[in-house]
């Protein structure tokens, strides 16, 4: 809609406006979840809130088994945010192709990402008992520690 | 609907107590600019939004709250889980420990119980829109006075991330704002509300 053949001023008098993003360069996933956005250009700081380094992680756990289910949970993580952040994008840009081809990426990967953590682990969602190799002989809904603990897993 | 799934949108792992910093936090979770209002106040504007995919930013982002609200009481619930009586007694937390003990339940930072007064559905729009956006900035505010008086790492990092949030939901709702003033007559975006009077505002 051109208003400003209707309207001397280029801006409306009595209302406010917020420029649409352009599309910018993500950062990698890992980064992007510490920094709380995909987006470089949406990474408007705070004097007080300093670089992290990756908490996702934890040193007081020993043992592979350990180690690989925190590397995949770590993993999940950062490429579920990635959606959740590219969901609000693609919401106001949908017709953005760069978008949208990593939109689709990374559900693949999630996918398989559940899929794997549910048939080495325990499941994190029930479509993920049915998608990889899960023992149907127990009902395994239950298993695994409640995300609230901080189980570092 | 919604459908669980078994863990954080950003992971929560706190080692030490602390019912002080805990006492503060939890104004995210019940206060006046908490992230129950927020999931609470776009997941009940989005059933008369006029423009059908501002009606889902407000799902999705309605959602992402819950996610947010979920690791809010995850921080209280490690800040205090391993309280002990001596904790108890120190000021700052023994009159929440009178009414709860260590249960979680939603109120501000002074007090106050949560509210629905706390947030609005206002059947416009236009309104609706602008409170969103006040919201995710009194949000911010709210997350930098906390990353102001903390500086146990494991607590700063969830809350810098929950802070970088307010301020992409600002930048999305203000671009539901431009897609939804792209419907209303330019000349006059107030000649109507296109969320009660069903007169000529081109509805997407």
């Amino acid at each position: 809609m051109d208003s400003s053949s209707l309207c001397p001023c280029s801006e409306h008098l009595a209302m406010a406006t917020v420029p649409k993003q352009e599309w910018c360069e993500p950062y990698d996933l890992i980064t992007a979840l510490e920094e709380g956005t995909i987006f470089p250009c949406l990474n408007l700081t705070f004097y007080k809130a300093p670089a992290n380094k990756c908490h996702c992680k934890t040193h007081s756990m020993s043992g592979d088994v350990q180690k690989n289910r925190e590397e995949m949970m770590s993993r999940l993580t950062a490429v579920s945010f990635a959606i959740n952040d590219l969901t609000l994008y693609l919401d106001t840009h949908p017709d953005c192709p760069k978008g949208r081809e990593l939109f689709y990426q990374l559900l693949e990967e999630r996918l398989s990402l559940l899929t794997a953590f549910s048939s080495e682990f325990y499941p994190l969602t029930q479509t993920s008992m049915i998608t990889g190799n899960y023992d149907r002989m127990k009902y395994g809904w239950t298993e695994g520690p409640m995300p609230w603990e901080g189980a570092c897993i | 609907m919604f459908v669980y799934e078994k863990r954080l949108q950003f992971p929560v792992k706190i080692k030490n107590t602390n019912p002080d910093i805990a006492r503060l936090i939890m104004s995210q979770y019940g206060g006046p600019d908490g992230e129950l209002s927020a999931s609470m106040r776009y997941l009940s504007q989005r059933y008369t939004m006029p423009v059908k995919k501002v009606g889902g930013l407000l799902t999705d982002i309605g959602t992402e709250e819950l996610n947010h609200m979920e690791i809010i009481c995850a921080m209280v619930y490690q800040l205090t889980r391993d309280l002990s009586e001596a904790d108890v007694k120190k000021a700052g937390f023994d009159a929440y420990y009178i009414d709860h003990t260590k249960g979680i339940w939603p109120q501000a930072a002074a007090g106050i119980p949560f509210t629905s007064l706390e947030f609005q559905s206002k059947g416009d729009a236009i309104t609706d829109l602008f409170e969103n956006l006040a919201a995710e900035q009194k949000a911010r505010t709210v997350y930098e006075n906390l990353l102001r008086v903390i500086d146990d790492p494991d607590v700063v990092a969830p809350l810098k991330f929950l802070r970088a949030r307010e301020i992409v939901h600002f930048q999305r709702f203000g671009e539901a704002l431009e897609m939804t003033k792209d419907t209303l007559d330019s000349k006059n975006f107030y000649h109507f509300n296109s969320e009660f009077d069903r007169m000529k505002g081109k509805i997407l």
